[in-house]
């Protein structure tokens, strides 16, 4: 589990975007860097935006992907919110 | 065939009211008058974006120097590139921010030369400090990405703390914390630039637990000081593997030295296109690969960490731009480097007498020896 609270709004913060998946595929723009998103890393950053909480992120995907273990999803939709939040790219 | 570059460095002009006695441009700088026109950069950012670069530096010498650097943003944007702007902030104002606001510049790196005013102003050879201040306030009125760059050496280390709580308060999202790169202009100020060992690993500890603090709040990129590094840095990711920077006329280059190799024609984005000049051009080609590469990197498992080092570093040195890096500790020109080393551990308030030599404008003679 992660230490991210459920209810928590995580948002890209300034200067981060996601790229153009056309010529550039699934890629998160920061500051003087490229991060790759792989599996549904697309889809949970198209919900950090100020509005949907992390519950509703995690609702979402498990919606999206029925067939995964739903605990699964909990765990690693947390993970991933956090490790960008350390990188500096999402506020919480 | 190389995979394409991810970056595209832009140098768009060097022309600069700061004259940072490390900079990094080359001493032999290009002229106003031959630098690129507008129309020229948008088609170059839109092959670059074609080869698969996504992000774009915007620098110079002071890009805000170039009266159209607006257009350039939109033009940039335009080919979907990310835009960073990496500038002193020299003769940048509220209605101008605004503009490169609008047109998409997506983040601002400012540099900073020290937490000490009179010191700061030393190493640019300007009055810039209290400007540079004053600009922070007003990138975070516009919620723009914001990096703060300091860049580190023996006269200022001391204060690192200082300058990382300077940051802190000036609310910026990122620090860029670089230790000086002994090229061109911070070559011949060495003597008085490199720190003594006992600065440079203090320095390392602070990063560390700065770094641990700032977490989720200020991301920290670190640049070490090679000279006291076990083995070479991968300069730029490797010679023509992840980076391309063009000159203010046009000169493709594998990194900001380059022109120094001996040897090597560069050729230009008004002559030739990118994506030739990436995949083709014989400089791109020079030091891609293994079959370069010398004794001992030859055989060495790092060759593909650090890709030999850094060719301009080695010509620099060693005389040879195909030598390992000096720096690395197998290299059978290490000497070199220690021998740097052991004067300035010995005895650095000796050369901090010296004199700086100040990075001059285009056009102007710096009366030294090239490279």
């Amino acid at each position: 589990m992660s230490g991210v609270a459920g209810s928590s709004r995580p948002k890209l913060r300034p200067g981060c975007r996601l790229g153009d998946t056309a010529q550039q595929g699934d890629v998160l723009l920061i500051p003087e860097g490229v991060l790759r998103l792989v599996g549904p890393g697309r889809k949970i950053v198209e919900r950090c935006d100020g509005r949907h909480t992390l519950d509703d992120i995690v609702r979402d995907l498990k919606s999206e992907f029925p067939s995964v273990v739903p605990e699964r999803i909990e765990s690693e939709v947390g993970t991933f919110v956090e490790r960008l939040n350390k990188k500096g790219v999402l506020e919480l | 065939m190389p995979s394409g570059p991810l970056s595209l460095i832009a140098e768009v002009t060097h022309r600069c009211p700061l004259h940072c006695v490390y900079c990094s441009n080359p001493l032999e700088m290009q002229m106003r008058d031959r630098e690129l026109p507008t129309g020229i950069w948008a088609d170059v950012f839109q092959s670059a974006a074609e080869l698969g670069v996504m992000q774009l530096h915007l620098t110079g010498g002071e890009p805000l120097a170039r009266t159209d650097l607006t257009e350039l943003v939109a033009a940039a944007r335009k080919a979907r590139l990310y835009v960073n702007l990496i500038t002193s902030g020299m003769g940048l104002a509220n209605e101008r921010l605004e503009g490169l606001v609008a047109a998409g510049l997506d983040h601002i790196q400012l540099s900073f030369q020290d937490s000490d005013e009179n010191s700061a102003n030393e190493i640019a050879g300007a009055r810039s400090h209290a400007h540079k201040i004053r600009l922070a306030g007003l990138i975070k009125q516009h919620r723009l990405a914001f990096t703060a760059n300091l860049v580190v050496h023996r006269q200022n280390v001391d204060r690192l703390g200082t300058m990382i709580a300077l940051a802190e308060e000036l609310g910026v999202d990122r620090l860029e914390i670089a230790h000086v790169q002994y090229y061109g202009w911070a070559l011949h100020n060495r003597a008085r630039l490199l720190p003594t060992r006992a600065q440079w690993e203090h320095s390392l500890a602070m990063i560390t637990a700065a770094r641990e603090r700032l977490a989720g709040r200020i991301r920290i990129d670190f640049v070490a000081p090679d000279y006291y590094a076990k083995y070479p840095k991968a300069c730029m990711g490797g010679w023509g593997r992840s980076v391309m920077l063009i000159d203010p006329a046009g000169r493709a280059l594998p990194c900001h030295a380059a022109g120094c190799i001996p040897g090597l024609a560069f050729d230009n984005v008004s002559e030739k296109t990118l994506r030739w000049i990436w995949e083709e051009s014989p400089a791109f080609n020079k030091f891609r690969g293994e079959d370069w590469m010398p004794e001992p990197c030859r055989s060495c498992d790092r060759r593909t960490v650090d890709f030999g080092g850094c060719r301009c570093q080695a010509l620099l040195l060693t005389g040879d731009a195909s030598a390992t890096d000096p720096v690395c500790t197998l290299s059978p020109k290490h000497g070199v480097v220690e021998a740097v080393l052991d004067q300035v551990n010995r005895s650095p308030e000796a050369d901090d007498r010296l004199q700086w030599v100040y990075r001059i404008d285009p056009g102007a003679s710096p009366g030294l020896p090239q490279c």
